[in-house]
Formats: C-alpha cells, structure tokens, sequence
C-alpha cells in the first residue's frame, strides 16, 4: 500500500508587550475593531487584566501568521484569525476569510496555539501541520 | 500637506526609538531596524497623525502583492513566481525580479520593505487622497 506523504511542520511565535499595544488601543479607537472580532473584545472586557488578553491574542494572531509563512504579505487581516476560548478555558484558533481560504488552498490538517502573559508580556506560539499532496492531486496552488 | 520624507524618518525613529542617524532610505524596516507588526502598526499611527493620510498594516500586503493573486504571486512552496517577482519591482524598485523569482519565500517579502518604499506608499497615498 501507498504511504501518504508526510505532512509538513511548521511554527510560529510572538511577544507583544502589554504596555505598548494599551497605549496604541488608546490613542487609536478605531484600532480595536482593525485588530480583534468582537467576540474576542467582549471576552477580554469581561476579564480582570484586559490588556494581558489583548496582547495575548494580538501575539496568536502574529504566531499564526508566521506558523503560515505569510506574514502581512498575502493581504490578510488580523481579524481573519480569531481566538476562541473553549469551554475549558483552552483557546482554539477560527480562521475565516483570506486566511481561511489560504489554509484550505495549502492543505492545512491541524493548527494549535498556546498563549501566556505577564503584567508585561504576552507570548503566543503556534504550530501548524500541513498536508503535502498525495501522487496525483491536483496542485495546492491551483485556482479555483 | 507636510513634508513625507520627514514625516516617515520622524515616525520610525520614533516608534523603534532610534538615533537619527541610524536610519536612511534605504534601511528595511524588519531586518535593518527591527521592527516587528506592532512596531509598523505604531509607524502608521505617527504617520497619520502628522500628514494625515491613513494607512492600515493590512493595506502594506495589499500595497506589496498589487492585487495579484495569491497563487499567481507565489508558488505552492510559498516561492515567489517570475510575476510576484515584477509586481515587487513595482513597489521596491531596488530589488532584482531575476534573483528574486523562483527563490524568494513569500514571508520573507515584507522584510525588503524599506523606508524609502513606505515613504513613496504614503506619497501615492496622499496623491490618491488629494485627487
């Protein structure tokens, strides 16, 4: 039997510190809704150290970004990538958008991330798992 | 309309709080300076703030790619392709479409991004505004 390729690893990781981006959101009103869904603003509104969340899920955006190897270059937007917290309390990552549509164009089987933050620092790392094509699909690349 | 070149110089020294004379044209944002997103977001804000046109982080990708799409900028392996290659051109005249094409990573685009080409962004930017 065939065995399928093997998938592709690849990391990502980011540290944004908590006092600089407060001060970005404060000056800025609009920067909020440029940067996070409004579910993750309520979540972190409803917490004791908002601004620790905020730069946490700023870093996750960040990592993931990196973990795809696109950085700001592919026209995404940081939106694109929410974090959501399961029940557990563990956050997960949604993609939608152009970020969504990237990942499905390039087979992507599994993303994960873990935050955590300081009165200081936040830090997110990310790790995603891509699927190289097996002998006879179509390009990864190919448009639709 | 204040004066751009001055305008952008003062922003990043400002943001990556640098010396003067640590900063010309031709220094890229990410490798020479170190900048990271929340540095160019930071960039931006100053940038608005003094000559009042408005960027958004985002719109540099956008700006970058020149609405090619994606799988026609770059490869399934992430490399940017021959017409990613003159689209960077375009906007980093200082770069070489025949070294670049074919080796060139996608996420390694944004760190040949110098001063210089963020200053002619703004300027195009602020044409398009006052047209």
């Amino acid at each position: 039997m065939a065995s399928l390729p093997e998938p592709r690893l690849r990391v990502g990781v980011d540290l944004v510190g908590v006092e600089r981006l407060e001060r970005l959101l404060a000056e800025h009103a609009d920067l909020h809704e440029e940067l996070f869904t409004a579910a993750e603003l309520e979540y972190c509104r409803g917490k004791r150290r908002c601004s620790e969340h905020l730069a946490a899920r700023f870093a996750a955006k960040e990592a993931v970004l990196k973990a795809f190897g696109t950085g700001l270059s592919q026209r995404m937007r940081w939106t694109e990538v929410e974090v959501v917290a399961e029940r557990s309390g563990r956050p997960r990552v949604r993609l939608s958008g152009s970020v969504a549509a990237f990942a499905e164009r390039r087979r992507l089987s599994q993303l994960d991330v873990s935050l955590t933050h300081t009165e200081g620092m936040a830090l997110a790392h990310a790790v995603s798992v891509w699927q190289r094509p097996a002998p006879g699909d179509p390009p990864a690349s190919a448009p639709r | 309309m204040a004066d751009v070149d001055g305008a952008v110089r003062e922003a990043v020294i400002e943001a990556l709080a640098l010396d003067d004379d640590e900063v010309t044209p031709d220094s890229t944002l990410m490798d020479d300076l170190g900048a990271e997103s929340i540095d160019l977001l930071d960039i931006l804000f100053r940038i608005e703030k003094s000559t009042g046109v408005k960027i958004e982080a985002a719109d540099l990708g956008d700006y970058i790619q020149g609405g090619i799409p994606d799988e026609e900028f770059s490869d399934e392996n992430e490399i940017i392709t021959e017409k990613g290659a003159e689209q960077l051109h375009k906007v980093m005249p200082q770069t070489d479409p025949s070294q670049l094409a074919g080796t060139l990573a996608a996420d390694e685009v944004i760190k040949l991004f110098t001063v210089q080409n963020l200053t002619e962004m703004v300027k195009l930017r602020a044409d398009g505004v006052a047209a």
